[in-house]
């Protein structure tokens, strides 16, 4: 068994690199690149040689190609000691035309273009453009660049290395004292009071273990999964923090800083992770915290996108396999009777009509006959205003349910040992409830850890029709902004719970079923 | 026990007569005569609903395709006019007069719900067969190699198990911003990896059939595999086909509305465009009409052309030809 389900994992995270692999082609190579620019307004505004730039400079930034100016490989050099400050103000800058280069700048960019085409690059110069004799056009500076789209095999093995962070104390490049893990068990955020934490020094995340009186009371930020970072839809932030972090109005408590500054704030220390020379960069980050340890995650009153998605999507399937077992088995029972004829004309419904039609319906009647809210609204209270999504997303899993249960119910209610059985004298309670609904069941329960693994990813028309701040709408929204980032970690996303959902039905199956069983062995 | 024979008016010679045996009689085989297309449509027409089903079909395919064609549909007509905008039926047919075309009402550039409807609806419908069309043809023919092939079959659940997660909406969407959002477009995003679903619906399908004792005994006989497939083993499907295509149709025009509504749909005027575009007069009062009628006509479409199909497949099954 256990040979069995390694073996499918295996084949599975093999399918989802594939398929990470065709999104990445699909949204790198076959996009337009210039779409990026469709609702970007600095566009419009640059022109010349400074729009090429700004061009690349963007692309860079989506992902789709590594590039370096002149001035970025000076840096490189100077950091590297090959370079020193001085002869680098003296060779920074190049001339208009190639043949204006001074003798020593024209070695360096001779350097420059030789490293980089070896690598591989292509290396481009822009002339200045100028206006009139003297005078350079708006945006036409001389540009000096290298770029190289990045290969899908490297862009690949970058993505799944970087998926899984696991914090070493050689993460902060700057020169720090004191680099190490620290074990406490007085948690210095709850100022002295006995809760045990490690600390880090060195390390990105300040706090590497932690309680909170938040479920699951322990956390960790050991291992940071990485999805990719989102650029349009969530300006810089990882993909899995968009759908995870919490949303809604500031909860703003008093608290003290590790400065020993009191205030009313937000502000979630435990979240504490390293933004170089922030303190000399920003006096108020200088006022609250003694080391650099400044990016601090905000508490926010309301769950996070995927809180939202998971709470309907739970909600729908409680309430579907609650109105749908009775109603599936009730519609076996009574075959051909008025409330199997009322469930089929359901079912063919459900299945026949657009689901936006009768979400919009659901929406329609709930609102104006029963006057339930319509909208999910953060700040509201009123815990009515889940009902109607709720039950939107339930009408078209009931249906299936039934349609399913039933069909298995009556196949199985006509098999020869079902007769058998009742020949032998078995009640029909007992004929029921010992042999039909066990075997009808078993087809169903497959189904059951892939609806509530679904629910974590949301629903589009769902969400969109009644505004819910859920995570369904991430991947319409990040194709709309053409972010990149985000398309590729959400698709990771759902071909992840999908592998998996599909494996934990088969176990949850042959855990129902003792017949099933995966290896050759116990056969 | 003696019988009166005489309360029947007949002679025990009418009621019984013998018959000569004839060697040429006794060895014919007799079997009625069957015809499979007839005893599905005796089958299919002996259901009342189903003539009713295939009346209102009838009508649906006679509005969309020849309606649209009759009257001259023009959706900027009255732009200009500001009391066409926005209207009730009855106000539309005091301002223009009692015809068919205002009886639901005009819209927010004062055109007639009725004639954009059912402008839409064709643009709808032909995009759905056209996608089942070719879903439906590449994907039984490739089930069916898929089925009988061993080393098909091997490679294609590869080839299924990572395609089956390309998020569809993804697809759509990159096609639609490759392609430009057109009808053409649409019918190729939603065909480029719709077949693999029924190819892999096939592939189950031939699997369960073709290891039958019949083709077994089709085998040892001689037949060659392509007659099994075409003879033994195609009609046996047909109805699960013509089930399966009744199922797909409605999800087309679901799925085209669903498009439409995210903003990945194409730019005729098809029903979801039209869904998507009144959606916004849902809420305001005394709008509802230009919102709920293009609603309605879709579910009305759907559901006709879902039980007209469901029905047929039912027929289409020899099983129920007794």
């Amino acid at each position: 068994m256990t040979k069995y389900l390694l073996k499918r994992l295996l084949h599975g995270i093999f399918s989802i690199v594939i398929l990470v692999g065709i999104v990445m082609v699909m949204i790198y190579s076959m996009l337009n690149r210039n779409l990026v620019f469709a609702k970007d307004p600095l566009y419009t505004k640059v022109s010349g040689n400074a729009k090429t730039a700004y061009c690349y400079q963007k692309w860079e930034e989506y992902g789709y190609l590594d590039y370096v100016t002149y001035g970025d490989y000076l840096n490189e050099l100077v950091k590297s000691g090959e370079l020193d400050e001085e002869t680098r103000g003296d060779v920074a800058s190049f001339g208009r035309t190639p043949d204006k280069d001074s003798e020593a700048v024209a070695e360096y960019v001779a350097k420059f273009t030789e490293t980089y085409r070896a690598r591989g690059y292509t290396v481009e110069r822009l002339d200045a453009m100028m206006l009139g004799g003297r005078k350079v056009a708006s945006g036409g500076q001389q540009q000096l660049f290298a770029y190289k789209d990045l290969p899908l095999a490297n862009r690949l093995w970058t993505y799944f290395t970087s998926l899984f962070q696991v914090e070493s104390i050689h993460y902060v490049q700057e020169d720090i004292p004191d680099r190490g893990l620290t074990f406490t068990l007085h948690d210095p955020v709850y100022e002295g009071k006995f809760s045990p934490a490690i600390i880090g020094n060195g390390t990105r995340h300040k706090y590497l273990l932690y309680f909170n009186s938040e479920f699951p009371y322990i956390h960790q930020n050991i291992v940071t999964i990485r999805l990719g970072t989102s650029y349009t839809v969530a300006n810089g932030i990882d993909v899995f923090r968009t759908m995870t972090r919490s949303q809604g109005s500031y909860v703003l408590r008093p608290m003290t800083f590790p400065s020993g500054l009191q205030e009313n704030s937000a502000d979630d220390l435990h979240s504490a992770t390293y933004q170089p020379n922030s303190r000399t960069n920003n006096a108020v980050y200088a006022d609250r915290f003694i080391d650099d340890y400044t990016g601090v995650d905000t508490v926010k009153n309301n769950m996070s996108k995927m809180g939202y998605s998971f709470t309907l999507g739970i909600l729908a399937i409680l309430l579907a396999y609650l109105i749908a077992m009775p109603m599936g088995i009730l519609m076996a029972l009574r075959k051909d009777k008025l409330l199997d004829k009322l469930g089929t004309i359901y079912i063919v419904f459900i299945s026949a009509v657009p689901s936006l039609a009768y979400i919009f319906m659901v929406k329609a009647i709930g609102g104006r006959v029963f006057g339930l809210p319509t909208l999910i609204d953060m700040e509201s209270a009123n815990k009515l205003m889940y009902l109607l999504p709720v039950v939107s997303l339930a009408l078209p899993s009931i249906a299936s349910l039934m349609k399913w249960l039933r069909r298995y119910m009556i196949d199985q209610m006509n098999s020869d040992y079902v007769k058998f059985a009742r020949s032998n004298g078995l009640s029909e309670g007992e004929i029921f409830s010992k042999h039909i609904l066990k075997n009808a069941a078993i087809p169903i329960v497959h189904g059951i850890p892939g609806s509530i693994l679904a629910a974590l990813t949301g629903a589009i028309i769902t969400e969109r029709v009644y505004v819910v701040p859920g995570a369904g709408n991430l991947l319409t929204e990040a194709i709309n902004k053409y972010d990149n980032g985000v398309i590729v970690g959400v698709t990771l996303f759902y071909a992840v719970l999908s592998v998996v959902s599909l494996i934990l039905g088969d176990i949850l199956m042959a855990t129902v079923d003792p017949r099933i069983s995966f290896s050759t062995k116990d056969r | 026990m003696e019988y009166d024979y005489k309360k029947l008016g007949l002679s025990v010679e009418e009621l019984f007569s013998r018959v000569d045996h004839s060697d040429l009689e006794s060895e014919k085989i007799t079997a009625p005569r069957y015809s499979y297309w007839q005893s599905v449509f005796r089958v299919f027409f002996r259901k009342k609903l189903n003539i009713v089903i295939l009346g209102l079909l009838v009508v649906v395919v006679l509005f969309a395709y020849i309606y649209p064609s009759l009257t001259e549909y023009d959706r900027f007509g009255n732009l200009m006019n500001a009391e066409a905008k926005h209207l009730t039926p009855g106000a539309a047919m005091e301002l223009f007069g009692r015809e068919l075309k205002w009886i639901l009402g005009a819209g927010a550039n004062g055109q007639s719900t009725f004639d954009a409807i059912w402008t839409g609806a064709r643009i709808s419908i032909t995009l759905a067969f056209l996608c089942a069309l070719i879903n439906m043809t590449l994907g039984v023919v490739v089930g069916a190699v898929w089925g009988f092939s061993k080393t098909v079959d091997a490679f294609m659940i590869e080839v299924y198990n990572v395609m089956a997660n390309v998020p569809y909406v993804l697809l759509v969407a990159v096609m639609v911003m490759l392609l430009g959002p057109s009808f053409r477009t649409l019918v190729f995003a939603m065909t480029i990896t719709g077949w693999l679903s029924i190819a892999y619906f096939i592939r189950t399908q031939v699997v369960i059939i073709r290891d039958r004792e019949y083709n077994l005994a089709s085998k040892c006989l001689g037949t060659s595999t392509v007659k099994i497939a075409m003879k033994n083993i195609l009609p046996f499907m047909t109805s699960v086909i013509v089930t399966y295509v009744a199922a797909e149709i409605p999800l087309y025009i679901s799925m085209e509305v669903f498009l439409a509504y995210i903003g990945l749909g194409m730019s005729e005027m098809s029903l979801g465009r039209l869904i998507f575009e009144a959606e916004s007069a849902m809420a305001t009062p005394g709008w509802g009409f230009e919102f709920w009628s293009p609603v309605a006509i879709a579910c009305v479409i759907s559901v006709v052309l879902y039980v007209a199909g469901q029905n047929l497949g039912d027929a289409s099954d020899p099983r129920t030809h007794m």
